[in-house]
């Protein structure tokens, strides 16, 4: 079909432009909100008001890897994904129990704005305050960046005609005007409301895709296990396919080795086939619908228990996650973020493994299997009534995530400089209107670069994603929790447990890195990438990270003098600060 | 020397935490172990005969990983209205900006 009359298409691009017009209408009717009161905490932290829907599904959902690395771990690995992302049924109590509570005080008896701030105010030490900021700011730029192209490759994909789907990092995509286009309109759009409406636009924007995404699901959801016959009829029929596939398979590989053991040159599309083959002949049904998972063991024993470390212990450290905490409106506000959030995570998680379950029964053959949310989509709703623009909504969710995600980096870094480098060491006298100013220019100064790196952006900046959010809970995980509880803590111990954390992280993936540059083999454990980490005993680095940095923080806040009796009654005591 | 006192909101988030990381540690051992108990490595055949579909999900996925979910999400709801208590944040020590309107 010629490119341009694929209807489909034009029902993406569609809903994209959908999507970008409420993002500038949320930034303008943001930056209504945040005007009033002070402008830092107005942008950066939405005056503290923020409510229960707003905070039960931003501050701790990972919204842009759910419809894209999720879906296609379940089509590649069978039911164990299920295990792997299984502890997501605790992921509300602990990004609103555990902490919650505790941090949204200290942030109000710290009077921060930022993390830094947080940790600043609660040791009294403008070193911690530093140090957090710089680890934040280092890891999130490369975050940040891998999130710009990601977002210019939705961009790139929803133009009409472009039959690829994936959204795959380091696959075939092409650098070209399409591509040059989307991260232009890309940047644009998201530093333009960000800077508009600060931490509320964010927040709403990440609302609002949460939202189309859970409507995208349970439509999915009944029209996948209506087209294949139930969920158990979808599971027997994906093992018969995938056997059968397998058995088709092994023949094309046994002609691929007679061709190249006759010497037979082959050509570019039969290198393909035969790579699909390979793969393809490995598999087995019963894999599928067992441990630790179909294609190479995805999930043993001890990255099944780190999954249940990385989800909760590792999500709840994210510094975009402790700012949303932050600003929450009173405690009720998390009680009830918790309840919308298991009811939200119910609807989400199980409904994504029943529906790529189907897709593997309906569509056996996909060759990238980070297609399969966008190629179901199509295929379910291809006969509706309107069927282009609902493919059109759920396609699109990976683009509100992309820019949900990105607006709000966004502020956290502009935060950082702002707050934590400008107005605390280089103009402490500022006053709003150099506060406001200064933050635009950062946050087009952050497009402005992250627009010029990815010109040319460098591949698998995925597996960058990873291994900065490893770091981070590797640096925060255990301060946060001593800085919240632990009375002893000193900020020697912070600094240390820091410190150590993000090392131990950065060495094991460092390893890892080069253990498979220097050709060692793939251990072929968890997911198969070349910038694989080093699983010491077969467990996650984060685990690792916040092991060493529990110990080494206990260690060191026990063998340094201990905080002043002062400190400790404003941040442990009854009695609050005298009120302004 | 007398105990420190501490604030409500500390020895309730405090013991609110030890609950929660107990809750972790019981759903972590019950879900990975039964799971690598009746999931992994499990000696079936092409047909499947042996392995039972509950809700139409495989046994093991069942009993391992759905039905305790359902369970959290019951705890989680009982956590959230019965056992986590309400108490004042506090101000801004700079007393601006709390006054919590732009609330989604």
């Amino acid at each position: 079909m010629n490119k341009w009359l694929d209807p489909s298409s034009y029902g993406v691009l569609f809903a994209l432009a959908v999507i970008i017009v409420v993002s500038g209408w949320i930034g303008v009717v943001a930056q209504r909100a945040v005007s009033r009161g002070s402008f830092l905490k107005g942008f950066f932290l939405g005056n503290r008001g923020l409510g229960v829907w707003a905070m039960a599904l931003t501050a701790t959902v990972q919204s842009g890897g759910t419809f894209m690395g999720v879906p296609s771990l379940i089509y590649s690995h069978g039911y164990v994904v299920a295990l792997w992302i299984g502890s997501y049924m605790l992921v509300p109590l602990a990004g609103f129990a555990f902490l919650g509570k505790r941090l949204a005080q200290l942030s109000r008896r710290t009077d921060a704005v930022t993390m830094p701030d947080l940790m600043r105010g609660r040791f009294d030490s403008p070193a911690v305050g530093l140090a957090t900021s710089l680890v934040i700011l280092f890891f999130l730029t490369f975050m940040l960046m891998a999130q710009f192209k990601a977002g210019a490759i939705v961009m790139k994909l929803a133009w009409p005609g472009n039959a690829d789907l994936t959204l795959s990092e380091d696959g075939a995509i092409t650098m070209d005007a399409e591509y040059y286009t989307g991260l232009v309109i890309f940047t644009v759009v998201v530093v333009a409301y960000t800077m508009f409406g600060g931490f509320l636009a964010s927040v709403w924007t990440d609302l609002f895709q949460s939202v189309l995404m859970v409507i995208g699901v349970t439509i999915m959801l009944f029209l996948a296990l209506s087209a294949a016959g139930g969920l158990e009829k979808a599971t027997r029929s994906a093992v018969a396919r995938i056997d059968e596939q397998a058995a088709v398979a092994k023949i094309a590989v046994a002609e691929f080795d007679a061709a190249k053991a006759a010497n037979r040159e082959l050509t570019a599309k039969e290198k393909d086939a035969e790579l699909l083959a390979r793969k393809n002949a490995k598999d087995s049904g019963v894999a599928f619908v067992t441990g630790p998972g179909m294609g190479r063991a995805f999930l043993p024993m001890g990255l099944a228990f780190s999954f249940f470390v990385v989800w909760i212990w590792g999500g709840m450290s994210s510094p975009a996650g402790v700012v949303r905490v932050m600003a929450s409106k009173d405690t009720a506000t998390l009680r009830r973020s918790v309840i919308v959030l298991c009811f939200y995570n119910l609807l989400i998680y199980l409904p994504l493994i029943a529906i790529c379950i189907c897709a593997r029964s309906i569509m056996p053959n996909l060759a990238k299997s980070d297609e399969v949310v966008p190629r179901m989509a199509l295929f379910l709703t291809n006969d509706l009534f309107g069927g282009s623009f609902i493919a059109g909504l759920i396609l699109s969710a990976p683009f509100g995530a992309v820019m949900a995600t990105v607006s709000c980096y966004l502020v956290v870094i502009a935060s950082g400089v702002v707050r934590d480098v400008y107005q605390r060491i280089i103009n402490p006298e500022a006053t709003d209107y150099e506060i406001r100013r200064m933050t635009r220019i950062v946050m087009i100064l952050v497009g402005a670069v992250a627009l010029i790196a990815n010109i040319s952006p460098p591949a698998y900046l995925q597996a960058l994603v990873v291994f900065c959010t490893s770091g981070q809970a590797g640096a925060f995980f255990v301060p946060l929790v001593m800085a919240c509880f632990w009375r002893r803590a000193t900020k020697e111990g912070i600094l240390a447990s820091m410190g150590a954390g993000a090392l131990t992280v950065l060495v094991l993936y460092a390893t890892g890195w080069t253990r498979s540059w220097l050709g060692y083999p793939d251990p072929g454990i968890g997911q198969a990438t070349d910038f694989r980490p080093y699983f010491l005993l077969g467990i996650e680095p984060i685990v690792w990270g916040i092991a060493v940095s529990g110990i080494v923080g206990i260690v060191t806040s026990l063998r340094t003098p201990p905080p002043s009796q002062e400190l400790l009654d404003r941040m442990f005591g009854p009695v609050e600060p005298a009120q302004a | 020397m007398p105990e420190p006192q501490d604030d409500p909101i500390v020895t309730s988030s405090r013991r609110e935490a030890i609950y929660f990381a107990v809750l972790w540690l019981g759903t972590l051992i019950y879900t990975v172990g039964y799971c690598f108990a009746h999931g992994y490595d499990r000696p079936l055949d092409a047909s499947l005969e042996g392995m039972t579909f509950v809700w139409g999900w495989p046994d093991w996925v069942f009993w391992g990983i759905v039905l305790p979910w359902g369970i959290c999400t019951v705890i989680s709801v009982v956590f959230a209205t019965f056992i986590m208590s309400d108490a004042p944040l506090g101000h801004d020590s700079s007393g601006d900006g709390d006054d919590g309107e732009s609330s989604v």
